[in-house]
């Protein structure tokens, strides 16, 4: 039954990847101009001559001076036949050589965060549902919220401003300098986990925030149902009747956050990332849309649409998994 | 039932009152019990009205330049003047602008010279709520050519305190109405898709997944190119608003409709249906009152996140833009490290957005415990 | 010419008997001690055989230089590839003096030119050498001319700055260390050309290592095409491999040979880089007067940064040597002041090429009937102007630096014309106000704005790139409150910048922001007075694009127009120098008298940051990207203080 589910929901992304691939081409393409009209202000800063004549050139060269229907087909076909995915025409450079390292770091600091989030929001939500109403519950919700509350990328620049101008510390980045360009290490792991922690307590306090009130409702709701009084009488120790039941149900939207926190990590690191100069897909993307890089910003805007879609996937999943009232039919 | 609306009665006691006391009263009564939620409610309120009355609130007009008040330190009302006597009298003392030639570093000193406020003084003129014009103002420098910056001033010597305060306006109005559009969607939606399941069910999940897996910043892109730059202000609010309520609405159907998966199969709503009860009164008189503590806790959480959209929107370039005063707008001029370094003064929208933020979450807070119905 | 030119000549002896002066004996070459463990394992000839036989030589700013040490940069995180330009150099057939003055002999040795400016004749420096080991000589030099330049599939159109009379350039190869460039008619400016980032692709590929990009002497290209993905044509993989003058893979591919003191390595410039590091390249042909081959520091570090913020504070934090690009707004200064001695830093000033830091370019071609013929009533113009007080926006927008100024060259530049430069600064919305009650404006709206003949506001809606420039949004701002008291309404938007181009590419606005250079640098950035740039003469875009297409394209110019451009074309051909600027000085008088366009303040001069240990920075340098700052000032030549 089970397996059923999962083959009839993968069977449904390959339509869906389909919408999603051309809607993401269309959106990258709705601002007006392209990537000429960006190459030409650039030129023109330093003062160089175009021509109409040389325009059209370049135009022909790059393929904008075709339907937008022929220019999706040729960067899908491209794609899904030969897994290229198109040259960015502001590098110069093939776009899958720009994206995989940066997918992979921004992939890794998406885990992190959410390992992060949970870990804190998880013991907190479940304390302060718990304990309602106590000194300690106070406490936790109002940091919670402080985190909240705190715009992410005021707290990067003011946390890096501390720390640069009072304890001489590196300016952002996940890697100290020689690190930076160095192959993978044991050293450069930990190098890593050294600048980790700062973009993931930044990331991390505002879905904590969230994460710890959406537990404590839940747990509240469970927490009222007529088993747990039964357990209760029945002379369950109260941590095993906590965590038995009421945590396992509470624990359902806790689960369906995986699907969605990825795009909105993505989404909301980007001011961060830039603040923090960290060399994540953000950054390059936002760029990549301004400067209408079509390739770059289409390969990015399709490997994150792609990326949710299969974390919605794993979530549904685990929702079954959780909750047997949930039928997967 | 008359004789029970005296709560003051002596033969009235507790439990009875709380026995026979209508829905509404039981919420307000256990609201008030949450001392964060009531702290949260009245800061709530006050910033409401703030935002409404911003014109008379603030001191000055929010968009006038002074080129000697460039970066001009807050002010310090004082209350008591001793100078000729002893009297009790707000005033302020006049600062004086030096800049260093080599580091063009701006320096303010308090001279001795004494601006004088009254309340209810005649001040800049303003057109209240683009309706009824007036020059009152709440605070007013007695010498109407006199300035006094309570939050001290921007780049462009115009007054912090009256741009925070004509930013809350906008900046709270837009949480309230995004947050509106969101709960629309996100009921009908996740309601109908939880409630009946199947294909129904299927079709607004595909839907929804379609939305939540674009990344958001490409639509925002592609939403804020299409904006037109010669739109006023107001309507640049709406589209602004629509898109950030973009933000939430599918969040909130996920979650509608993962509750009522699994409230429809409860006993209470199957009796219901056993009894005939038509499918809207299932919907709305049995499965959506159990919902609304969740509802609210979302709703709750919506609300500020979308004051944080809306200056994270501005950040990128992509929200508001000036003349438009909001804590965003505000806040993005503020980016920068020679803010952080010389004019700290101006991150004080950053303490208004938290403020908000925690009294919204605190009052959510308050009234989902308090709409609970099997509470206490 | 034949005059500048013995000129031009006896600095070159001066410069021979400098060097012959010097203990310069072929054996006299030292080098750094980083090479010294390559040389003697044989890995690396002698500096003696690595540089050429008669190396440049250079007269270090201060002092001869120590070996050794990193210098620190930061780059945008934007495609800043023109920022690792600016401190590697454009190593041309010549260069620029540090003072922006003339051209010396850079990569050339010497030059000369025919008497009407068709032919130049560049003598290369014997024995010089790639930064592989091979030879560098005529035929890198031809292989440009013959296989790149005159190739339609390479260059569809060529680069403007190889056409003359629209024919490419051609050249000749007299020997192994001499060409002669040749074109179709005069071409007066072609050697300061070379010495600009703009023209050096003579000297830019080694031929041995990118001819096997081209069809012609690789047969199997295609092999090569079809292996990398994202190329479909060999001059999309030539341009990812080899670089052009002005692209980030120019400083992606550690294998292309170069001319340039400091070489691509395995940390490259690439759009995932976070950090950049350039070596030493051992085979470099500058030498300085004690006979140490340059550069004398090892590496050059370059960090990358998203914001500029960042930027900010990795040189408050002294983590950066030099630099001003990305921090040198006026704004950041009393940050940066602050943190000096802390960090270990101290400013250097920049001579700004431009001229204003923010030009209004009214649309004289604007779509808009009733606006065109308002912004093309010069009293309208004048009374605008006066409606500005430019006092007040300097004071708080640019910090009380610079004075009021229209356009046009600075003081300190031969072509300075006062009235260009000065006239209506003044502040007077009394007289703006009779002007524009005069030419028909007086009727207002309720809320006190004038009304056009068509009844509609006297309203201008306008752009800027507010990301790129925050001051003109602020200066906008002020503007739009000193315009209210003339009845005047102004409205101001921050675009993206492309889309800010695209309204000017679509003639869509009725004035447009951007600062107007040629205070330093008019010859070669005249497009503020006379419509020469199709992208950024915003005064009159369809002007331009009429003059560039000969007549097939965009709108016929007035006649004032018309007549600057006719004499533009005479002074392009001229070479003679005084007669130059006789020339130029007549276009510069007749559009003071159009006066086409309103300044705000001029250009101040600009800083950036230095490691008070870094010797041999000059204190003034120019800025300008024709004089890419700091490259010809010769970083080469800064060193390490003990």
């Amino acid at each position: 039954m089970i397996w059923r589910f999962i083959i009839k929901r993968i069977l449904w992304m390959v339509p869906f990847l389909i919408a999603v691939s051309m809607v993401s081409f269309l959106l990258i393409q709705a601002p007006p101009g392209d990537y000429l009209t960006t190459y030409i202000a650039k030129l023109a800063e330093s003062n160089e001559v175009m021509d109409q004549a040389s325009i059209n050139d370049l135009r022909q060269r790059f393929g904008l001076d075709q339907s937008i229907f022929v220019q999706y087909w040729k960067w899908i076909s491209n794609i899904v036949l030969h897994g290229d995915f198109g040259m960015s025409f502001e590098w110069r450079q093939p776009v899958s050589q720009l994206i995989w390292e940066r997918m992979a770091l921004t992939l890794l600091l998406s885990m992190a965060t959410l390992i992060f989030t949970w870990a804190v929001a998880f013991p907190i939500g479940v304390y302060s549902a718990v304990r309602k109403y106590s000194v300690g519950d106070y406490i936790a919700t109002t940091l919670g919220f402080l985190g909240l509350a705190t715009p992410n990328f005021l707290l990067a620049l003011i946390l890096m401003y501390i720390g640069v101008v009072y304890f001489g510390s590196d300016v952002g980045g996940l890697f100290s300098d020689p690190f930076k360009n160095a192959p993978w290490s044991w050293d450069k792991v930990v190098d890593l986990s050294r600048h980790l922690w700062l973009p993931v307590v930044v990331l991390g306090t505002g879905s904590t925030a969230s994460l710890i009130r959406i537990m404590r409702a839940n747990l509240l709701d469970e927490l009222n149902k007529p088993y747990v009084d039964t357990a209760r009488a029945k002379g369950l120790s109260e941590f095993r009747l906590i965590m038995k039941y009421p945590v396992r149900v509470a624990l359902n939207p806790f689960v369906s956050t995986i699907g969605w926190v990825l795009p909105q990590l993505v989404s909301g690191a980007v001011v961060t990332a830039i603040v923090l100069s960290l060399p994540l897909s953000g950054p390059l993307m936002l760029q990549a849309l301004m400067s209408q890089d079509m390739y770059l910003a289409g390969a990015f805007v399709l490997m994150l649409s792609s990326l949710t879609v299969i974390g919605m996937l794993i979530s549904d999943i685990l929702l079954v998994l959780l909750d047997p009232r949930v039928r997967y039919e | 039932m008359s004789d029970l609306s005296d709560t003051s009665g002596a033969a009235t006691t507790g439990a009875d009152r709380i026995a026979v006391a209508s829905q509404s009263q039981l919420i307000w009564w256990a609201f008030r019990k949450h001392k964060l939620a009531m702290a949260g409610l009245v800061i709530t309120v006050i910033l409401y009205l703030i935002g409404a009355f911003a014109e008379v609130l603030s001191p000055e007009d929010p968009n006038d330049q002074d080129r000697r008040a460039v970066f001009q330190p807050p002010q310090m009302i004082h209350f008591v003047d001793t100078s000729a006597g002893f009297s009790i009298r707000p005033y302020v003392y006049a600062m004086e602008r030096h800049r260093d030639p080599t580091s063009l570093a701006v320096t303010y000193t308090a001279s001795d010279r004494k601006i004088y406020l009254h309340l209810f003084g005649k001040g800049a003129p303003y057109v209240f709520w683009g309706l009824i014009p007036g020059d009152l103002h709440l605070l007013a420098t007695e010498d109407p050519s006199d300035r006094v910056f309570l939050f001290g001033a921007d780049r462009l010597g115009r007054d912090m305190f009256s741009r925070v305060l004509y930013g809350t306006r906008i900046s709270m109005s837009i949480g309230l109405v995004g947050v509106a559009i969101s709960l629309i969607l996100g009921v009908t939606l996740g309601g109908i898709s939880g409630y009946y399941g199947g294909w129904v069910d299927t079709a607004i999940q595909r839907v929804i997944e379609f939305i939540l897996s674009l990344p958001t910043i490409p639509v925002w892109l592609a939403l804020a190119a299409a904006l037109p730059p010669s739109w006023p202000i107001y309507q640049q609010y709406f589209v602004i608003t629509l898109i950030i309520s973009l933000v939430g609405w599918t969040e909130l159907g996920r979650v509608v409709r993962g509750r009522f998966l699994a409230l429809k199969n409860e006993d209470f709503v199957i009796a219901a249906r056993l009894d005939g009860a038509s499918e809207a009164r299932i919907i709305f008189r049995h499965m959506l009152p159990s919902l609304t503590s969740h509802i609210i806790a979302s709703l709750t959480l919506a609300i500020p996140l979308m004051i944080l959209a809306e200056t994270g929107l501005s950040f990128l370039g992509l929200g508001l833009q000036p003349p438009a005063i909001s804590w965003g707008v505000l806040l993005k001029e503020a980016q920068n490290i020679r803010t952080i370094s010389q004019a700290p003064w101006l991150f004080i929208p950053g303490l208004f957005v938290v403020f908000s933020v925690l009294a919204f979450n605190f009052l959510g807070d308050g009234m989902r415990d308090a709409a609970d119905p099997y509470e206490q | 010419m034949a005059l500048v030119w013995r000129a031009r000549r006896a600095k070159i002896l001066s410069l021979a008997a400098a060097a012959a002066l010097a203990p310069l004996a072929a054996w006299a070459y030292q080098e750094a001690p980083a090479l010294d463990a390559a040389v003697k394992a044989g890995s690396l000839p002698a500096v003696d055989q690595r540089l050429p036989e008669h190396p440049d030589v250079i007269t270090p700013h201060q002092a001869v230089g120590t070996y050794g040490g990193t210098l620190r940069r930061m780059l945008g995180g934007s495609n800043d590839h023109n920022s690792i330009l600016r401190i590697i150099g454009p190593q041309g057939l010549t260069r620029w003096t540090p003072d922006f003055s003339d051209v010396v002999p850079n990569v050339a040795e010497s030059w000369e030119v025919n008497a009407d400016a068709t032919e130049f004749t560049f003598h290369l420096r014997k024995g010089m050498k790639w930064s592989d080991g091979q030879p560098f000589n005529a035929d890198d030099v031809m292989f440009f001319v013959d296989d790149l330049l005159n190739d339609k599939d390479f260059y569809p159109s060529a680069p403007g700055n190889y056409v003359v009379n629209g024919q490419r350039m051609t050249a000749e190869k007299i020997d192994d260390e001499t060409v002669k460039f040749k074109f179709a008619a005069p071409y007066g400016l072609f050697v300061q050309m070379l010495a600009t980032p703009l023209a050096q692709e003579p000297v830019l590929w080694a031929k041995h290592y990118c001819k096997q990009f081209l069809p012609k002497y690789n047969p199997d290209v295609q092999k090569l095409i079809a292996a990398t993905p994202g190329v479909q044509d060999w001059p999309s993989l030539f341009r990812l491999k080899c670089g052009e003058v002005e692209s980030p893979t120019r400083w992606g591919n550690p294998d292309r040979p170069v001319l340039d003191p400091w070489v691509t390595t395995k940390e490259a410039y690439t759009a995932g880089a976070t950090r950049v590091v350039m070596d030493r390249n051992p085979y470099f042909w500058q030498v300085d007067t004690a006979g140490n081959q340059l550069p004398y520091i090892d590496h050059v570090a370059m960090g990358v940064a998203g914001d500029n913020q960042t930027v900010v504070l990795e040189a408050a934090a002294g983590h950066v040597d030099m630099q001003r690009r990305k921090l040198d707004a006026l704004a950041n200064k009393p940050v940066l002041a602050e943190s000096a001695d802390k960090g270990g830093y101290k400013f250097y000033t920049l001579d700004n090429a431009a001229s204003d830091t923010m030009a209004i370019h009214f649309n004289l071609t604007d779509k808009d009937p009733v606006m065109r013929k308002a912004l093309n009533d010069k009293n309208v113009r004048i009374a605008l102007s006066l409606g500005i007080d430019r006092a007040e926006i300097i004071d708080i927008v640019y910090q009380g630096t610079g004075e009021p100024w229209q356009i046009g060259p600075k003081k300190s530049s031969p072509l300075y014309n006062d009235q260009l430069a000065h006239q209506f600064t003044q502040y007077d919305p009394d007289k703006a106000n009779q002007m524009l009650d005069a030419e028909g404006f007086d009727k207002k709206d309720a809320d006190g704005y004038r009304l056009m003949s068509d009844g509609r506001r006297f309203t201008f809606n306008v752009n800027y790139t507010g990301i790129e420039q925050p001051d003109w949004g602020d200066a906008l701002e002020i503007i739009k409150e000193q315009w209210k008291k003339i009845g005047i309404e102004l409205n101001a938007t921050s675009v993206e910048r492309s889309i800010y181009y695209s309204r000017g590419e679509a003639n869509d606005y009725d004035f447009m922001v951007w600062n107007s250079p040629g205070g330093l640098d008019a010859y070669f950035d005249p497009r503020d007075f006379f419509p020469i740039h199709p992208q950024g003469s915003w005064q009159a875009i369809p002007w331009a694009k009429w003059y560039l297409s000969g007549g097939k394209d965009g709108e016929e110019p007035d006649a004032s127009n018309k007549e600057r451009l006719a004499l533009y074309d005479q002074f392009k051909q001229t070479s003679d120098p005084a007669k130059q600027k006789e020339i130029f000085g007549k276009i510069l008088q007749i559009a003071a008298d159009q006066f086409e366009m309103i300044g705000i303040s001029s250009a101040p001069p600009l800083y950036g940051v230095v490691n008070k240990k870094l010797g041999n920075v000059p204190d003034v340098i120019p800025a300008s990207w024709m004089y890419p700052d700091p490259a010809p000032t010769l970083p080469q030549t800064y060193y390490w203080m003990k």
